[in-house]
């Protein structure tokens, strides 16, 4: 019996990524093997699985000194939420009639791709939009066979619902995917927060470490002090 | 020559260790001059440089890259057989003549063999990026204690002051405000005991129909299907 197609996978796109971006969501778009999904992340990253975001850079942004504190900014943020974060470094694109050229290759940029490398991120190396959503392609596939794909129902009804959904985003180290989890295995949010690590883990799909930290967030006990000499909002 | 003990050390700062057959490499050249110290080994196993910073890398040449296979279960084999605890990089010639081939040389060592890898345009390149990774990340001993040289990527792990955190999430219950959650969180001080009170307790903090609705947002069913 020849073996069944592999279920389509699933990737989520930040809307930030379509205005930027509307050759590699139509490359993700026609691709057969995806299915794809716009919501409202955090930044213009894509997510392939429960555990792993990605992230497209020109070679040229990371060749500019002056992107190097939002760049680390940024990895660091999605390294907080996810086990795993993926740079796609792409070639930058060249005018029409112009001869292409290899950039220069700065110190800078080597330091940065170092530090990248040091920091944990993984990166990858593409020609263009094309290739970059293969890519995308591939690594949501690859998450999948390691059974870490994007399972859970996408559609989240319901003003109750979106609200719930929005408060679990603002917990700590908490991704879109997790978010999503907890909206629909737990039976309301107080179940939430009165579930053991465990259910926390299980619900959330989520690594123990993570439901751990949320577990101790639920009950963490506010110092008044602390929350009005704050002036920031949301951190996260 | 299986049977080798592999060497473990890490050459000290400012060295480089550098398998045999790259003595009078361009690459070498361009190190040298760069002020990096060269020591031959030819202990390192399949790897072809040990970095201070505990990594080690293998360099596929454009001609490795176009004369195909050997290349491939030569990376398979650092992969089983490197050094514990060492970074595994994989630079790879990306030219003209080997573009081609680039695709299939990340898939298998991105996706299949879970290595690092760096596209370099030839061996020039490759020195300024070793020296890179070698040396100006590593902290020379006179600097330990200086600042500027850590990782900017690497997250912190120190713990952020939590109780902001809480007041946000407070403020995402519908019709609760900055004023509010602050009241609510100076009664009930964590966000478990917030929503385990009853409306009557709430009430006197926000009112009746603001204490019913916080009740009911907390303990309304969200589960699917409803």
């Amino acid at each position: 019996r020849p073996a069944a197609p592999p279920a389509p996978v699933c990737i989520l796109v930040d809307s930030r990524c379509i205005g930027n971006g509307a050759e590699l969501i139509s490359s993700l778009r026609r691709s057969a093997g995806a299915t794809v999904h716009v919501c409202s992340l955090d930044g213009g990253y894509f997510i392939v699985s429960g555990r792993m975001a990605a992230e497209r850079h020109s070679q040229s942004d990371l060749a500019a000194m002056q992107n190097r504190k939002r760049l680390a900014e940024r990895v660091n943020g999605l390294l907080g939420s996810f086990e795993r974060v993926c740079l796609i470094v792409e070639k930058d694109r060249t005018k029409p009639g112009e001869a292409s050229r290899p950039p220069q290759r700065t110190r800078c940029y080597d330091s940065t791709l170092t530090a990248l490398v040091r920091a944990g991120a993984r990166l990858l190396w593409s020609d263009g939009a094309e290739q970059t959503a293969g890519l995308l392609v591939e690594l949501a596939r690859l998450e999948q066979r390691k059974g870490q794909g994007i399972t859970v129902p996408l559609e989240v009804k319901g003003q109750h619902r979106q609200q719930a959904l929005q408060l679990y985003l603002s917990l700590p180290s908490v991704n879109y995917v997790h978010a999503l989890s907890m909206s629909h295995n737990f039976r309301s949010i107080g179940h939430l927060v009165n579930s053991s690590v465990e259910a926390i883990e299980k619900g959330g799909c989520m690594s123990r470490a993570r439901a751990e930290e949320i577990y101790r967030f639920l009950r963490y006990s506010c110092d008044s002090v602390f929350m009005n000499t704050s002036k920031a909002g949301k951190t996260s | 020559m299986e049977t080798k003990a592999v060497l473990n050390a890490v050459p000290p700062y400012g060295h480089v260790f550098a398998t045999e057959k790259w003595r009078n490499s361009p690459l070498i050249q361009s190190l040298k001059g760069g002020g990096v110290r060269i020591l031959f080994e030819d202990e390192l196993g399949l790897a072809d440089f040990h970095l201070p910073n505990k990594s080690c890398v293998l360099y596929v040449s454009e001609c490795d890259v176009v004369a195909g296979n050997g290349y491939k279960r030569k990376l398979v084999r650092y992969r089983n057989t490197s050094s514990h605890g060492f970074q595994e990089l994989v630079l790879v010639e990306k030219t003209r003549l080997s573009e081609q081939y680039f695709g299939a040389m990340q898939k298998l060592v991105v996706f299949d063999l879970g290595l690092t890898l760096l596209p370099v345009g030839g061996q020039a390149e490759a020195s300024q990026l070793i020296a890179q990774i070698g040396l100006t990340l590593t902290v020379p001993p006179s600097q330990v204690h200086g600042v500027g040289r850590e990782n900017p990527f690497r997250r912190r792990t120190s713990s952020r002051l939590l109780d902001p955190l809480v007041l946000a999430l407070v403020q995402h219950v519908p019709g609760v405000g900055r004023v509010k959650a602050l009241a609510l969180l100076e009664r009930f001080s964590s966000i478990q005991q917030l929503c385990n009170a009853a409306p009557a307790q709430l009430e006197p903090i926000v009112g009746q129909a603001a204490a019913q609705q916080i009740h009911g947002f907390f303990h309304k069913d969200t589960a699917a299907g409803t």
